[in-house]
């Protein structure tokens, strides 16, 4: 199975981890489209998102390991098991790229023309999202099986943004989806859909989201396998009354899912979320 | 274009630049006024070039809501002229504009939530002040005068203006339970129903531009309002009739036409203006149609302002593209139209867009200058857009701060029950 990796920036440590653990799997990508690590709207995202404070930790985290303490070295402590290589772990996905010998090309955009003659000269059989840009039509049929997709939520119930969150909020029960990429925001097939039992065990939003994170990559590594092996199919979502798109949570009401998150009250009954 | 087509036209690229001519002059008059001018075009300019929004734009709060919420009233106290009526503006060039009926009328409600917010007596004796002035105004049948005092069509009577002041008068009955004001809001309302045509519309002289148009779902609000009043089946019958004018306007795009403005583009105040007539009636009716209606367009809004953080200033049909300058009054009313669906169908969505869209006014608000700039709401962003230019407008100020009050109201709401189901 010839596998692509498209990942949001070459130190993703999301996009590395699918990579490696895809690799460690046997599936060896036949390369990853990144998009550049100094790409200005990224950078004031992640400035507005993480602040002047968490983004400078990141930044030395990945770029100047030395200074930062092992611990820190791997951000998302749950990823540990598919970023460690060696002695110490992988910092960006051109070291993963080294290690198991497959090309990782930059791009300005994932939709560019560029990228999607790029992608044609791969001919994968499927390609694994791990961040970027809205995938248009050309990008999507371009894998032979498709764009495979980790969502942090049970389709189609929470769609979109911020969907730890809203299910927390909403009462939904938390899990991950694998799915197939479509022209919607999350609305293609789906292959495996698994709740998310370690809830109780999490002391935080971000705790909660890195250790779905690091299940999402299994259940991605899953669902790989299955394609491989013809053990899994994917299937339509279900016609929905509703849009159930969701978007950014806001920092008032992520303090009232963390909340609940911790008092662990995992039923609806802040609000409903079927407009 | 036929020749009644283009002469209206001509008349008003006339009115439109005898206007410009005569805000600039303003500055001669007034050249202190340059400095401020100045800064808030550059500030602007500054802003728009560097600004970068991203899906995550806006989702923490960096400027206290209670803060936000008093430079906002404040800027409208200091806008209360000597007659007790609210200025319309504070432009940069002209300074303070005359006593503006329509907006003074809707203003009241604002002025009472606030009081009994915060108990500031200020705002309680702003509201008395203005009730007074307007019922000073009230015309032999009812009616309320049109556009500002002392300018334009100052005798002609006015649907729209009836309509908004109605709503602070019966708010002003309700409050003080002085019975002479119920008589002049009934006397209104039925002038309002008298008027109205057959079909639900309101056209002729008292009307703007002399059509019809559906953003006067704002007057069937007020009309359903004085219904559970006056318990008239006249008044509620004049409001039901008018939103099945309204709803017979929407299309499956959730676009509601009929806004019928000639020379302006549909700005984003009236798109709104349409919505929450629309909605707020249909809750007080009740009309499930009309609820429906609103939340379907304000989803559509909604999506726009969460996928690109902004909303425009204007919309062509069925929302297809626009001016890209913000319309800032319309933003804080969708705020408000978002936050009350939020309450009435419990979608957190809503409420989760609401907090961000605040949030956004609230970091374009002046945090300092002299009177009428401080904590005033700019017509457009940047302050020279097509919406009232280069001014400072008070239902600008009236709609954030109903926006912020009803912000407050409804996560206090989510907090409660939240603690409720703790506790169970």
């Amino acid at each position: 199975m010839r596998v692509v990796i498209l990942c949001s920036s070459p130190y993703s440590e999301t996009g590395c981890a699918v990579a490696a653990r895809v690799a460690q799997l046997g599936y060896v990508p036949v390369g990853a489209l990144t998009l550049p690590s100094w790409d200005r709207g990224t950078l004031l995202r992640k400035l507005g998102q993480w602040g002047l404070r968490g983004s400078l930790h990141y930044a030395i985290a990945k770029l100047v390991p030395g200074k930062a303490t092992n611990r820190e070295r791997v951000l998302n402590s749950y990823l540990e098991r598919s970023l460690r290589y060696g002695d110490g772990f992988f910092r960006g996905l051109r070291e993963v790229g080294r290690a198991y010998a497959f090309p990782v090309v930059t791009c300005g955009d994932q939709n560019s023309p560029g990228a999607v003659a790029q992608l044609k000269k791969w001919s994968p059989d499927l390609a694994i999202f791990t961040g970027g840009n809205i995938l248009r039509s050309e990008v999507l049929k371009v894998p032979r099986l498709g764009v495979l997709n980790s969502h942090l939520a049970l389709l189609p119930e929470i769609r979109g943004m911020s969907s730890p969150e809203w299910s927390l909020l909403c009462g939904f029960p938390l899990g991950i989806t694998t799915h197939f990429m479509d022209g919607g925001i999350d609305t293609g097939p789906i292959l495996l859909r698994r709740e998310f039992a370690s809830v109780d065990d999490c002391d935080s939003l971000t705790d909660l989201r890195n250790r779905m994170i690091a299940e999402g990559i299994e259940l991605l590594a899953e669902a790989v396998v299955g394609l491989d092996r013809g053990a899994v199919s994917a299937v339509p979502q279900a016609e929905r009354e509703t849009d159930r798109q969701f978007f950014v949570m806001h920092e008032q009401l992520k303090e009232v899912a963390t909340r609940r998150l911790k008092n662990g009250r995992l039923n609806s009954v802040a609000g409903r979320c079927d407009g | 274009m036929n020749r009644a087509e283009s002469s209206t036209s001509r008349n008003y690229m006339i009115t439109r630049t005898v206007r410009v001519l005569s805000e600039a002059a303003g500055l001669l008059r007034a050249p202190q006024r340059v400095i401020p001018l100045f800064s808030k075009l550059v500030s602007d300019e500054l802003r728009t070039t560097f600004e970068h929004r991203h899906l995550y734009s806006y989702a923490a709060e960096t400027i206290p809501r209670a803060d936000a919420l008093r430079s906002v009233v404040g800027w409208i106290l200091d806008a209360q002229r000597p007659d007790g009526g609210v200025a319309a503006y504070y432009s940069l060039l002209t300074g303070y504009s005359e006593s503006y009926p329509e907006v003074t009328g809707y203003i009241i409600p604002t002025l009472y939530d606030f009081d009994r917010l915060t108990g500031d007596p200020a705002a309680r004796h702003a509201a008395y002040l203005a009730t007074d002035w307007l019922l000073s105004l009230q015309m032999p049948s009812g009616a309320f005068p049109g556009g500002l005092r002392g300018r334009d069509s100052d005798n002609q009577p006015s649907v729209f203006n009836a309509g908004q002041i109605l709503q602070g008068l019966i708010r002003a009955h309700a409050e003080t339970k002085n019975a002479e004001i119920l008589k002049c809001a009934v006397a209104a309302g039925d002038w309002l129903a008298a008027i109205q045509q057959a079909d639900g519309s309101w056209t002729g002289l008292a009307v703007y531009q002399g059509t019809a148009h559906t953003y006067y779902s704002m007057v069937s609000w007020a009309l359903a309002q004085l219904a559970a009043e006056s318990k008239d089946p006249g008044h509620s019958a004049a409001a039901d009739r008018n939103i099945d004018w309204v709803l017979a306007h929407v299309q499956p795009s959730g676009w509601i036409d009929g806004i019928n403005l000639r020379g302006h583009p549909a700005y984003l105040h009236f798109i709104a203006y349409v919505i929450q007539g629309l909605l707020e009636c249909g809750i007080l009716r009740p009309r499930e149609d009309a609820i429906q209606a609103a939340g379907k367009s304000a989803w559509v809004l909604l999506r726009k302002f969460e996928t690109h953080k902004r909303l425009l200033g204007t919309y062509q049909p069925d929302f297809k593209g626009g001016h890209r300058f913000s319309c800032l009054t319309g933003n804080a009313q969708m705020s408000c139209v978002w936050l009350r669906l939020f309450e009435v169908t419990g979608d957190l969505r809503y409420l989760n867009a609401a907090l961000k869209m605040n949030e956004m006014l609230k970091q374009l608000l002046p945090s300092k200058g002299r009177r009428g700039v401080l904590g005033g709401v700019a017509g457009s962003h940047p302050i020279w857009g097509k919406y009232q230019p280069i001014r400072f407008i008070s239902w600008g100020c009236k709609f954030l701060a109903d926006a912020l009050m009803l912000e407050e109201r409804l996560t206090r709401q989510v907090e409660t029950k939240l603690e409720a189901s703790e506790c169970a």
